[in-house]
């Protein structure tokens, strides 16, 4: 038989696993799958997109959390006339127990399209593809089952941390706690959006920043540590023993903190030059490790939309303790908010007022004092390119 | 932050009734009132069913249909 999608089927021959096949086997089960491939495939054809952003959608009392798709052609397409996207807020650091994924499915089989997108760049359980009707009832049902919605519009988005020290020996912050407990404070934040536009945090445990917190928040909290890093002088020549080239690790610390004394056998290390990069530690993990009084540093900015190009965070705070209740930050945090709802327009991220307003304006309106470590916007372009 | 009252919820609903959409920060000012305490009264009104929040570029909050 001829196919239906000659142009979407195209994609399946490339190197890459293709969505196209995931939404065929979808479609085996599922109407609104089927008829997702067919608008895909009239898109692909017309060269137009056949989907409109918008309208009114939500659950009662939230404002954030579904995100509103509506299929300019619902005559030709009634499966996918309305297909709201569900984001369900992730329990921190991904962890979940077979059974509650399973859960998951069993709801979103009953009420969606059945597709789903783990985990989506904000983080979020992203569930593709509800009718209007049936946003209250599959809420209902996830609420029951112990989930909620996360973040959409103007609105705080579900926050992010890395795994960190579930399972990450390299975390100087317990990230999964300042996940939740920031989850839990912020519900209205994330629920009911009222800012000029969109607002991320994200949580790395250590420099090394698995969740590209840097690139991709607007307040970056970082793991670091506060004394120097800890160097097992017998381990390193261990290293060196078993033909390691430990000139590599040496020339590339960015601040020659260490050097390598052939003659003596021993790594040489100037505490305060050292940046806590990690580099050293990533390479040598059984002789060198993070400091021992651990904290994190504070650096707001980080956002890459479409229009006026992608800025990396920059340090706010270079040092800020991270304990339960996590006061310090909370405050920060609300202090930020105030400054941003106050003076920005509408959809200004908190970079783009910074940048209106000056930097020196917003430390002076912070209380924060001027440090040596606050370069503002260290690199614009988050994206490395390689040459072959 | 003192506590919200159903006056303000009531001058908010009022408020609302005028305009098709609204911020919480045009709220504020227009009724010449605290802004923490507006964004709490939303977030309340909201969870009572009474407006709705709408986002067209930005996210906005009006009477619910
Ligand atoms: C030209 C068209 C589109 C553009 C430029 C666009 C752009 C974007 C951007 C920039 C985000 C990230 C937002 C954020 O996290 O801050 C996003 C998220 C998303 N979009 Fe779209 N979008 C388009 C069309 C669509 C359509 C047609 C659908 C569904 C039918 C869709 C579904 C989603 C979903 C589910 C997410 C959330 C994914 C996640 O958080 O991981 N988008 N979109
Ligand atoms: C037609 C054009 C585009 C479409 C349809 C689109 C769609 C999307 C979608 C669906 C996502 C979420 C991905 C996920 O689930 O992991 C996303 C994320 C993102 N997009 Fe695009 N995008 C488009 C163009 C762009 C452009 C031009 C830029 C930047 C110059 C951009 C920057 C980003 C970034 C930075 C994210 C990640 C956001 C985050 O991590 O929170 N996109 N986009
Ligand atoms: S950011 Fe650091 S602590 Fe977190 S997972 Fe990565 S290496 Fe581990
Ligand atoms: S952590 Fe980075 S800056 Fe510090 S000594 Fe190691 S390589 Fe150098």
């Amino acid at each position: 038989m001829e196919s239906e999608t000659p142009l979407l089927d195209e994609l399946e021959k490339g190197r890459w696993p293709s969505f196209v096949k995931e939404i065929k086997r979808a479609a085996k089960k599922n109407k609104a799958a089927l008829d997702l491939l067919r608008v895909e495939e009239l898109s692909y054809k017309d060269k137009i997109t056949h989907w409109k952003h918008g309208g009114i959608v939500g659950v009662t009392g939230y404002g954030g959390g579904v995100i509103g798709r509506y299929c300019d052609k619902p005559e030709e397409y009634p499966e996918v006339a309305a297909f709201h996207t569900f984001r369900v807020n992730h329990p921190a650091g991904w962890f979940y127990k077979t059974e509650a994924l399973r859960k998951i499915c069993d709801i979103w089989e009953k009420y969606g399209s059945g597709m789903t997108n783990f985990h989506g760049s904000t983080g979020d359980i992203i569930l593709l593809g509800a009718k209007t009707e049936n946003l209250q009832p599959c809420f209902n049902e996830l609420t029951e089952a112990g989930f909620d919605l996360g973040g959409s519009g103007s609105g705080l988005r579900t926050i992010s941390g890395c795994v960190g020290p579930a399972r990450c020996e390299w975390a100087t912050i317990d990230t999964l706690d300042i996940t939740y407990d920031l989850t839990m404070e912020f519900q209205d934040e994330i629920h009911r959006p009222r800012w000029p536009y969109k607002f991320k945090i994200k949580i790395s445990g250590c420099p090394n920043d698995c969740v590209a917190a840097i690139a991709r928040a607007d307040f970056t909290i970082i793991g670091t540590w506060r004394d120097s890093i800890r160097i097992d002088q017998e381990a390193v020549r261990e290293y060196v023993k078993n033909g390691f080239d430990i000139e590599t690790v040496v020339r590339k610390c960015p601040t020659e903190a260490i050097s390598w004394d052939e003659k003596n056998k021993v790594l040489n290390f100037v505490p305060e030059d050292c940046t806590r990069c990690m580099h050293c530690i990533n390479k040598m993990p059984k002789a060198i490790r993070p400091g021992t009084e651990g904290g994190a540093t504070i650096l707001v900015g980080g956002k890459a939309p479409i229009l006026k190009g992608a800025y990396l965070s920059w340090v706010i705070v270079p040092f800020m303790k991270m304990e339960p209740p996590y006061s310090e930050v909370k405050s920060l945090l609300r202090k930020i908010w105030d400054w941003w709802d106050e003076h920005g327009r509408t959809r200004e991220r908190l970079a783009e007022l910074i940048e209106r307003l000056s930097f020196a304006r917003f430390l002076k309106d912070m209380g924060l004092p001027v440090q040596p470590q606050m370069v503002f916007r260290p690199r614009s372009n988050p994206y490395v390119f390689f040459r072959r | 932050m003192g506590e919200v009252s159903e006056e303000l919820k009531q001058k908010i609903l009022e408020y609302l009734k005028t305009v098709s959409k609204a911020k919480n920060r045009d709220i504020a000012r227009a009724l010449n009132e605290d802004k923490h305490l507006v964004d709490k009264a939303i977030g309340e009104l909201s969870k009572e069913g009474k407006i709705e929040y709408i986002f067209l570029g930005t996210s906005f909050v009006k009477i619910k249909e």
